[in-house]
């Protein structure tokens, strides 16, 4: 099992404009989310890459990586069905039946190891020859934004599971009753964290997914809830940090994020505290 | 190792399952102390529950109904107050290290029995408590709630499709939950209580019926009795709306959410937390609810929650309530994304979270049945066993069982559709009017269960077996057959259990059902916790609609004949029913037809049009306009508008009957207005109260010396047997029953006649209390081959039905039976909030669980201002009349048998007259014991008062010496409550009195009786001197179908005790058995009496009719 490819999803309706929201990245530089996720890619030796969009935004993202050099790069345009599942199905000849990283375009994930994220995954996965998920322990209260996991420590492995259920944005009471983790603390359950590698047997389960339901948005928890029981499903837990940009203040946090790990962190950190300070004088001032 | 451990800890079921009776048949009080001992130490050392559970009732048991009934154990007072204050504050753990320490030191005895009796029972089922609100809480899917402690973390989101307002008519959609009731065909002895489920699972189950009803005769057709309501509105509030208890509330701050008492609206916020809207985690956040809104709902948007139950009243037995809990819970749950599917039937693993989440809510709430009363979410017929606990449970290694059963729902190829319909064909459902507690009853079952009483625990083997033979016939399609096993399970397994299963009413009902329908009459079927309310009986299909009508208009009958004596909420109905398929079931409607029921309107509407159109929401401007549209193509417009007219302007004709009839009862019963007002006044002004009751300061109150105390020796029996014997042949005893009062906490003031309550069976048939007092003097009177005058004192409530009942037995007219009319009345007032407080929190009080103490407290922050906004101090009127009235206590008793003149007439037709003995109704054991009588000749006494060594139960004074003159003191007038628990003997309320003695202290002499002016003076002057004590008593308000609320009001009294602290009268004291001289105030107290021997003991004084 050889990964060559990778596929970023950024054409859900209210995700399509994300990847192309502007940051400065840790080394001072500007670049939009997309540019930070295809260097995440790069980095990890996979020059392959998918972009998943709505057909009509091809010119805008075209116009934000014309001034690099994405030669490897190549958009595909979300088939009319909506859902999550449609837009991974949009690639299947792209990808052509190979394993592939996949990444969504709302999430940003900053690691404070500066080991490379996605080449981890892409080394585990051609290990164990399966497909496998970056997953997070997450509070229940926030649950409800991500697909969950039910999984079972692999022994020997210290951040290794073996997913066992997926479920698509589970309520807590759901999650309590079916996706408690031993050895996770109370009410923290394991979470995507926006990074995969997935095996082509996915696609096979979406496609019939579609047929079985074709007037269904087709998600992808349920096929991949099918896929961890049709075949070994690996998560990989990182602690690092992921922001989903899409959710509120979600490109702020992100932005704080990359800054304080990269050049500007004294720059950041002392702007961040003269604003404290002067929000308490003028607080002090007040109550005078 | 001591049997009983071995008993507790045995996996053998031969040994496990065996009684204490037997374990300990047969030992003394020192070998049952030495066992006492040795349980006391395995139960502190082990760490299974049940272990320690059953080793608790053992021990409480072995106090109650060994040590205290076996010997005479001494009765000083070393029961510490301090153990005592342990107790009431549910440190009992504590209580019992003092208790045990002072029997080490100096013994044991009555008082100090008792309490250790009291805190072992307290504890274990504390402990029981612990462990089922554990599994609850840690139950999957309960638990998270229990961490989200602020509004920003919450995790829930309303449902999209709930956000969508409909474009025409401006409307949020309605998301509706029909939920059936549940009714259980095996009654498998309230097997599937929490405690005995736990433990015992393999004995636990019932088959279970969802069921569809309506009132027979009227139009309509079997429906889903709940009707629940949800949408989204445009205002950042929590509206809460219950149409059938006509309350409404728009909740602004959390806390509001978690005050239970404050209104009706209790469940529909105990919805709320339990489905994790407001999670229990949140409790104590002082936000307001919009900032939770916000998160869940949106911005500027809140919700509302109606429920609304068709016609069902209270104390159905079908589990209205839980079933109400588990359709709001399943509502909300269905609102928050927490079931599949927003409508439609739930799957079974949602169902079984309702079921959970409803039992977290009941918890919440203070209250809780059993596990099968959330049936009703389920479909059709089911059968739900108790289940054991795996390792993968909460409960395991902790108990046996785990919190929730299993739920099997029987297919058409279990019961055929035929068998279905031959049920609905042969059934008849009642409510029999009755509305009980069923709360003592639970704790009964599970404390027979631990115990292993040998009757009760063969009984529970037997109804198991009905069990099989139920399933067995029901497959078959036998109803005939279920009736049979239905019945023989009443009248075998259910009344060996809890013997006040049945009551006299049923029985009655069957006795008439089965002579006049003969073979057709197929069976009783007991439902629920107790029998007299939610009943069914199964005929022959051929006659079911004759029989449906008849027992309508039997049950009206005879709760007719009955109703002075029993407390009935309502008069009886009748049901049609329909087996309901579904379950709980949920619709969502998102146009113009997102209507709520014409009920809501007719109780919402009013408010709404007093209002300004501009300060009506978008909302709710748009639903007006189509409800108005609605109703008009409905066509039911006419009959909307008059309900709505009904609402909006009152019946005064009502009213203004109620006052005339209350000021007529005022004139004819002696009611004195100007006392009434001066004291009124004296109330308000604060000169006397509560706490004013209480003797001055530095008055020195101690325990009665052993020289004032007569316990009547062995060698003196005979002479004193001699004396008395010859007083009674002579015709100088007359006996006084004291008949007057109205039992308010027999009833919790429901108002009817304590001494006509069938209350008890003896020799077959149930009896009241006048019925067993007559019997007693019936043997005596045959004993000593004399007539024995009787008297019983009634008052405005008591006299009419008392008289009706003695009439038609010619007793009245025997002359022997006398009735002595009361003479005075009072005007209850409403309470001061002064009062309140002094009663609720200087005066100890058990605390309750805690979820319990919190409804309680909540209860009476609503009851503090039930008073302030009726006026403090003022007339209470808003109530029946002769529930707004009260009789003016005791001492008033003895005095009216010389105003009303049956006195003299006793003394015309009983010349040797000389001695009576006044007895309350409720001291069942007080008879003309000629030993007695002889002492208190032998002695010379104007008044010889019969004591009973102090339990800790017996509160409200006893025997002191105040100011070193020993006399009765009454609770109410001690400086502190520590004193109480000092003495050492209690008041039993029952007197021998010389007449003589007695007319000298009114200065009157016998010649005097007849002059009617001189006696009332005399009396009343005397009156004067007595002190009157201000009291709070219990008063019920019955109101829409079945519903009760109690309230506490302010009424005076004097108190007959009081006499004992005059010097003119030579007073002494007799120490007697408690069978003898127990009272029985409270309906709880039944079952402990009948174990402990003193029903056996009265029914030997009796003879009866």
């Amino acid at each position: 099992m050889k990964i060559t490819k990778a596929l970023i999803t950024a054409a859900g309706p209210d995700q399509r404009k994300l990847p192309l929201q502007t940051l400065i990245d840790r080394d001072r530089t500007q670049r939009t989310v997309l540019e930070i996720l295809i260097n995440e890619i790069k980095s990890a030796g996979i020059d392959e890459i998918g972009i998943v969009i709505q057909a009509e935004d091809e010119k805008s993202f075209e116009q934000v990586l014309e001034h690099n050099s994405y030669s490897t790069v190549r958009f595909i345009h979300q088939n009319k069905k909506p859902g999550y599942g449609q837009a991974l199905l949009s690639a299947e000849k792209f990808l052509n039946n190979e394993s592939f990283l996949h990444l969504v375009g709302d999430h940003l994930y900053v690691n404070r190891s500066g080991q490379n994220i996605a080449r981890q995954l892409i080394e585990l996965a051609e290990k164990h020859k399966c497909a496998i998920s970056t997953v997070q322990s997450t509070r229940e209260n926030r649950i409800g934004n991500y697909g969950t996991v039910k999984a079972e420590r692999l022994q020997g492995e210290p951040s290794l599971f073996q997913i066992t259920r997926v479920h698509e944005k589970p309520t807590p009471t759901f999650a309590e009753q079916h996706f408690m983790v031993p050895g996770l603390r109370a009410g923290y359950y394991l979470c995507f964290y926006g990074m995969h590698v997935f095996t082509p047997l996915l696609f096979e389960l979406l496609a019939k997914k579609a047929v079985d339901f074709p007037d269904k948005k087709l998600g992808l928890s349920e096929s991949l809830d099918e896929l961890s029981k049709r075949s070994r499903y690996l998560a990989l837990e990182k602690n690092d940090s992921r922001y989903d940009i899409g959710l509120d203040y979600g490109l702020l946090k992100a932005q704080l994020a990359l800054s304080l790990s990269g050049k500007d962190r004294d720059y950041v950190l002392s702007e961040l505290l003269q604003f404290f300070v002067e929000k308490d004088l003028n607080n002090n001032c007040g109550n005078r | 190792m001591s049997k009983l451990i071995e008993i507790i800890i045995s996996s053998d079921p031969e040994i496990r399952n065996q009684s204490l009776g037997s374990a300990i048949s047969g030992k003394t009080t020192a070998e049952l102390l030495q066992e006492c001992g040795q349980l006391e130490k395995f139960r502190s050392n082990s760490n299974n529950l049940y272990h320690k559970v059953r080793a608790l009732f053992f021990l409480y048991a072995i106090h109650r109904f060994h040590i205290l009934t076996a010997s005479k154990i001494g009765s000083t007072a070393i029961t510490p107050f301090k153990a005592y204050e342990h107790i009431i504050n549910r440190r009992f753990e504590e209580a019992i290290k003092i208790l045990l320490d002072v029997q080490n030191e100096k013994g044991i005895n009555e008082g100090l029995s008792s309490s250790l009796a009291d805190a072992y029972h307290k504890l274990a089922f504390q402990t029981l408590a612990d462990q089922v609100k554990r599994s609850v809480r840690t139950t999957p899917g309960n638990n998270w709630m229990f961490r989200i402690g602020h509004p920003g973390d919450h995790p829930l989101k309303f449902r999209k499709e709930l956000l969508r307002k409909d474009e025409n008519s401006g409307l949020f959609p309605l998301l509706a939950e029909k939920t059936p009731v549940r009714m259980d065909l095996t009654h498998s002895c309230w097997s599937d209580i929490f405690f005995l489920g736990m433990d015992y699972p393999d004995g636990a189950q019932v088959l279970n019926i969802s069921v569809d009803l309506c009132i027979s005769g009227t139009s309509g057709k079997p429906i889903p009795p709940i009707e629940t309501y949800l949408r989204v509105i445009d205002e950042p509030v929590i509206r809460l709306v219950s149409t059938d208890l006509e309350t409404t509330a728009d909740i602004q701050f959390i806390p509001e959410i978690f005050d239970f008492a404050k209104d009706y609206l209790g469940l529909l916020k105990a919805a709320l937390i339990a489905s994790g809207i407001v999670p229990p985690g949140m409790e104590g956040v002082e936000l307001p609810v919009s900032v939770l809104l916000e998160k869940i709902i949106g911005p500027g948007l809140g919700l509302e929650l109606v429920s609304q139950v068709n016609n069902i009243p209270k104390g159905s037995r079908l589990a209205v309530s839980t079933n109400l809990l588990a359709s709001l819970i399943s509502l909300c749950m269905r609102a928050t994304g927490q079931t599949c599917q927003p409508d439609g039937v739930l799957e079974e693993e949602e169902r079984r979270l309702v079921a959970a989440k409803a039992i977290l809510g009941e918890w919440l709430g203070g209250s809780g049945g059993g596990w099968q009363d959330s049936g009703g979410v389920w479909p059709g017929i089911k059968m739900i066993k108790g289940c054991k606990a795996t390792e993968n449970d909460p409960e395991f290694n902790i108990s046996n069982g785990k919190l929730l059963p299993n739920h099997t729902i029987l297919t058409v190829q279990d019961v055929s559709a035929e068998t279905k319909q031959k049920l609905q064909d042969s059934l008849v459902m009642v409510h029999g009017g009755m509305a009980q507690d069923v709360g003592p009853i639970l704790e009964m079952v599970t404390e027979k269960y631990l115990l292993r009483s040998e009757k009760e625990w063969i009984a529970r083997q037997k109804a198991l077996t009905y069990f099989d033979q139920v399933i067995y016939f029901l497959k078959l399609g036998d109803i005939r057959k279920i009736g049979e096993i239905t019945q023989n399970n009443f009248n075998g397994p259910i009344q060996d259990i809890i013997p006040w299963a049945t009551t006299a009413y049923t029985e009655r009902i069957i006795e008439k059902t089965k002579s006049e329908f003969g073979d057709n009459f197929w069976g009783f079927w007991m439902m629920g916790g107790m029998s007299g309310g939610g009943m069914g009986f199964i005929f022959n299909p051929e006659i079911k609609k004759e029989a449906q009508d008849w027992l309508l208009k039997t049950m009206l009958l005879i709760k007719k004949e009955m109703e002075a004596a029993v407390p009935f909420a309502m008069d009886p109905v009748v049901y049609d029913f329909k087996i309901n398929e579904k379950g709980t079931f949920a619709t969502l409607t998102d146009d113009e037809k997102a209507l709520l029921p014409a009920k809501y309107y007719t109780l919402t509407l009013p408010r709404l049009l007093k209002k300004e159109l501009s300060e009506l929401s978008a909302c709710r401007k748009s639903e007006l306009q189509a409800l108005s549209k609605s109703q008009k193509m409905k066509g039911s417009y006419n009959l909307f508008v008059s309900g709505l007219f009904e609402r909006m302007i009152p019946d005064s004709k009502a009213e203004g009957q109620k006052k005339q009839d209350l000021k007529e009862l005022l004139e004819n019963y002696g009611f004195n207005t100007t006392l009434h007002e001066t004291v009124k006044s004296a109330l308000k002004s604060g000169q006397i109260g509560l706490a004013q009751n209480r003797l001055r300061t530095g008055v020195k109150i101690s325990d009665s010396d052993a020289g004032t105390i007569e316990n009547i020796e062995p060698n003196l029996k005979d002479s004193l047997f001699k004396t008395g014997k010859t007083a009674l042949q002579n015709g100088e005893l007359a006996i006084v029953t004291l008949a007057g009062g109205i039992g308010s906490r027999w009833t919790k003031g429901a108002g009817v006649v304590k001494s006509l309550h069938p209350f008890s069976k003896f020799a077959g048939k149930h009896r009241n209390f006048i019925e067993i007092h007559l019997a007693k003097n019936k043997k005596a009177a045959n004993n000593y081959n004399v007539p024995l005058p009787h008297i019983f004192t009634t008052s405005y409530l008591t006299h009419q039905p008392i008289k009706e009942y003695l009439t038609p037995n010619g007793r009245l007219n025997n002359g022997t039976v006398y009735l002595s009319p009361g003479q005075f009345i009072g005007l209850r007032l409403y309470p001061t909030e002064r009062d309140l407080r002094f009663y609720w929190e200087e005066l100890s009080r058990q605390t309750l669980d805690e979820q319990a103490q919190k409804m309680r407290e909540s209860l009476h922050n609503a009851l503090i201002q039930w008073a302030k906004s009726n006026g403090e101090a003022e007339n209470y009127t808003d109530n029946l009349p002769q529930q707004c009235i009260h009789p003016v206590g005791h001492w008033f008793e003895v005095p009216n048998l010389i105003i009303n003149g049956t006195l003299l007439k006793l003394l015309e037709t009983n010349p040797n007259l000389k001695y009576l003995l006044v007895h309350n109704i409720d001291t069942l054991g007080a008879n003309a014991d000629p030993v007695l009588l002889g002492y208190h000749i032998q002695n010379k006494n104007s008044v010889s008062v019969e004591v009973i060594s102090r339990w800790i139960d017996d509160r409200g004074g006893g025997l002191a010496k105040v100011d070193n003159k020993p006399r009765l003191v009454e609770g109410l007038s001690l400086p502190h409550e520590k004193i109480e628990f000092e003495l050492s003997y209690y008041n039993t309320n029952t007197f021998w009195i010389s007449i003589d003695p007695l007319l000298a202290v009114f200065k009157l002499t016998l010649s005097d009786l007849p002059n009617q002016e001189k006696v009332r003076n005399a009396i009343m002057e005397l009156a004067r001197q007595m002190p009157t004590y201000v009291t709070l008593k219990e008063v019920k308000k019955r109101w829409g179908k079945g519903q009760e609320d109690i309230y506490p009001v302010t009424q005076f009294e004097k108190l007959w005790g009081d006499m004992t602290a005059l010097s003119e009268l030579k007073t002494g004291y007799l120490h007697v058995t408690r069978r003898r001289g127990q009272q029985l105030k409270e309906v709880a107290q039944l079952d402990g009496w009948l174990r402990d021997g003193s029903a056996a003991y009265i029914e030997e004084l009796c003879e009866w009719e």
